[in-house]
């Protein structure tokens, strides 16, 4: 239902140039854990190493306490408690109901259980009205609400979210919000929230953290972040002196 | 020396169609593994399959005929101047085409697509699913064309098959021995037939794929 | 439900291709021995006909099917060599004489004769038809240095075709650009010598098939003379090549060649209007 995540002096670099250098956090199971800092600082770096889809240099991370495993089917268990969206979703061909509903397949739903679910998901996010609807038919805004609905339809205990509002008018931006807001209350699921925008970080986060240049900054509860930060650079950031 | 027209055309479908179906069965699923590969192990790969897609026909049935030939390494099965012979010689012709065609769809699916289904949690019998769901258009293609280079080649049937009375008789051979006979009108019309089944087949295909695509 | 598709085409598939191969084995007598006899002929042999009427007459007598496949004389040969076919009918004797002595063959029974002739273009520059025997008619050929085509695969034709040029004392290798060479059979052979205004030998039967589909050629040389005989022979394949060799239907059927039936249909037999065959039964089967 939940996760911890520990990241202990994580590095990564691209093509020689350094972008993680020794990113250190603590994410409390339950808890809406936003990342905020500029563009390139390495967030959606940060995010792809959580979700295992890129190898760390050096540093440990560790997920309710204990590494990735090696071998290929915990860690296959493992890749399983976790989800991500991005800004970009690219979802099947197909309906939304099969969208919505290929996680729970993946892992061995079927039937009227498999159904209740996704149109439990759907409700969430307010497209049930859509269900057979052909993806080629929607808009960005219900894509994305789509895309969310099938990445935490199956009740993963971390979610990673990736400026996954970023594109979309206020409308779908606050359906989004809510429908996070509302499935981390009901099912305690850790959420890590990267985004560009302050104040969908306040207006989410329980803790805010700031990345910037490779490190984390500054890493405090939503109120003590804005109102009393202890470095220099969070306090330009939040005022915008520091480019995006 | 032409047979029954109809006996012709129906050993052409059955030769050509069993050789597709053969080729299908062999490439489809070994293209969507390979075409899932890391890009770099694949050059090799490619390059071999570019050249057999040059493979002429009439060199396979060569190939094929030396090996069915009672005088050869499987010429205990008796397969020489058979029609399961002819389907032989033609899977040889197919299957290089499916399966680079398939390789291809299936690497140009996009990135994200398979991401995603990582990120979902797929395994990767379940990525393989995934991607031949994405490309199945793309797949039925491959199909096509197969079909399309089997059901119009001469060389290969007729070096395995020999073109015998009531046996392995097919519409291209038809027209080659129409042509040597100076039969000309004859062989005019044996094409025709053959254009008009192939567009059958095609057309057949066609409306699966659109019901893919929706 | 997401991932059933691809298994379940798969299984579809292969169920198919299960049936298809099935239907395909019996289609082609995998595991049994062929109900035929399977004989190795030439296209020229196919071309001129016979072989329709007289097959059907065997299997009347006798109730054995006879199937054959139509190659060029040296893959006839060759696929007896191999055992891919029960019998060999061919009109090569100096080919065929390799054959028996290689072991091939379990005996030989001469069949018939034709006759090769010279046709050329209407307007016949080298005067071939002023020629009183195939040698003379070459001579002039070549003399003149008129377009030739010659069939050049090791045919029975061919091989005849170098026989005459021996004995005119020539070496075809040192012939210019009028000497061509199709390597294909007498049909598509003559075709190109119509196309090309060219002269070329062919046998008989072929050429009274073919004659009205070549307007720009006619005969011009018509012998007898023994050179330009083409006799045809059926040679049965020695079993000890392949077991499944049917030996004893193709001797039966090597006989049956050289009874009164078959002589009677091969005497009688008429390629538009002409009688091209001479019964010459005889040999060791």
């Amino acid at each position: 239902m939940t996760m911890s995540l520990d990241v202990d002096g994580l590095r990564k670099s691209f093509n020689g140039r350094s972008v993680l250098r020794g990113v250190d956090l603590r994410v409390k199971p339950g808890e809406i854990f936003a990342v905020i800092g500029p563009s390139g600082a390495g967030k959606t770096t940060l995010l792809r190493i959580v979700d295992l889809l890129l190898p760390a240099e050096a540093g440990a991370i560790t997920y309710d306490g204990r590494e990735a495993p090696i071998e290929a089917a915990p860690r296959l268990a493992l890749r399983r408690r976790l989800s991500m969206v991005d800004q970009n979703p690219r979802l099947f061909r197909g309906t939304v109901f099969y969208n919505v509903s290929y996680g729970l397949c993946v892992r061995g739903f079927e039937g009227p259980e498999l159904r209740l679910r996704s149109i439990q998901a759907l409700e969430t996010i307010g497209l049930l009205d859509r269900l057979n609807a052909r993806t080629t038919d929607l808009s960005a805004g219900e894509a994305q609400r789509v895309a969310f609905a099938r990445a935490v339809v199956f009740h993963p205990d971390l979610v990673l979210l990736d400026e996954f509002t970023a594109n979309l008018d206020p409308a779908n931006v606050t359906i989004l919000e809510n429908a996070v807001r509302e499935f981390n209350r009901a099912t305690g699921t850790t959420v890590i929230l990267v985004t560009h925008d302050m104040f969908q970080a306040k207006r989410l986060g329980r803790r805010i953290a700031l990345l910037f240049d490779g490190h984390i900054v500054e890493d405090a509860p939503v109120d003590q972040f804005f109102e009393n930060p202890r470095d220099p650079r969070t306090r330009a950031f939040v005022r915008g002196e520091i480019a995006y | 020396m032409a047979g029954d027209i109809v006996e012709i055309t129906l050993l052409s479908l059955f030769v050509s169609g069993t050789s597709t179906l053969v080729a299908t069965a062999i490439a489809v699923p070994l293209g969507i593994a390979l075409g899932l590969r890391e890009v770099g192990s694949q050059r090799l790969l490619r390059n071999i399959l570019f050249t057999l897609y040059g493979l002429p026909p009439v060199l396979a049935g060569l190939l094929v005929f030396l090996l069915l030939s009672r005088g050869g390494p499987l010429g205990f099965l008796g397969l020489l101047f058979t029609p399961l012979g002819m389907v032989i010689a033609q899977v040889v012709v197919v299957t290089p085409i499916v399966l680079g065609i398939t390789m291809s769809v299936v690497a140009t699916v996009e990135a994200k697509i398979k991401d995603t289904s990582v990120v979902l949690g797929a395994d990767s019998g379940q990525l393989r699913a995934t991607v031949m769901r994405e490309a199945a258009a793309g797949i039925l293609t491959a199909v096509m064309v197969g079909f399309g280079r089997a059901i119009s080649e001469v060389g290969a049937v007729f070096i395995v098959g020999r073109h015998i009375e009531g046996q392995t008789q097919v519409l291209t051979t038809t027209i080659i021995t129409d042509i040597e006979q100076a039969a000309y009108a004859d062989a005019i019309a044996i094409g025709i037939i053959l254009l008009l089944i192939a567009g059958l087949v095609y057309s057949l295909l066609y409306r699966l794929q659109e019901r893919t695509l929706q | 439900m997401h991932f059933d598709a691809p298994r379940r085409v798969l299984a579809i598939l292969v169920a198919l291709v299960i049936v298809l191969v099935a239907v395909g084995a019996l289609l082609s007598n995998v595991g049994t021995t062929r109900a035929f006899i399977l004989m190795a002929t030439t296209t020229s042999t196919r071309d001129t006909g016979l072989l329709s009427v007289l097959l059907p007459g065997f299997q009347e007598d006798t109730g054995i099917e006879v199937r054959y496949v139509a190659v060029g004389t040296g893959q006839a040969l060759d696929a007896g060599r191999r055992g891919d076919v029960d019998v060999v009918m061919v009109h090569a004797p100096p080919l065929e004489d390799r054959f028996l002595a290689e072991g091939h063959g379990v005996c030989r029974n001469a069949l018939m004769f034709n006759r090769f002739i010279i046709v050329g273009p209407v307007a016949d520059p080298a005067n071939v038809a002023a020629a009183s025997s195939a040698v003379e008619a070459f001579q002039r050929i070549a003399q003149n240095q008129s377009r030739f085509e010659s069939r050049a695969d090791n045919s029975g034709t061919h091989v005849k075709e170098l026989e005459i040029w021996n004995l005119a004392g020539l070496n075809v290798s040192s012939f210019g650009v009028w000497y061509e060479r199709t390597s294909q059979g007498m049909g598509a052979t003559l075709t190109i010598a119509n196309e090309r205004d060219a002269y070329t030998l062919s046998d008989d039967g072929t050429w009274f098939a073919r004659e009205g589909a070549l307007p720009f050629l006619r005969t011009l040389y018509v012998g007898s003379e023994p050179v330009v005989r083409n006799d045809y022979s059926i040679i049965p394949v020695n079993p000890a090549i392949h077991p499944t060799i049917q030996v004893e239907k193709a001797v039966a059927f090597a006989r049956w060649l050289v009874g009164v039936r078959a002589q009677g249909v091969i005497a009688s037999f008429a390629v538009n209007g002409h009688r091209i065959f001479t019964p010459n039964p005889g040999g060791n089967c």
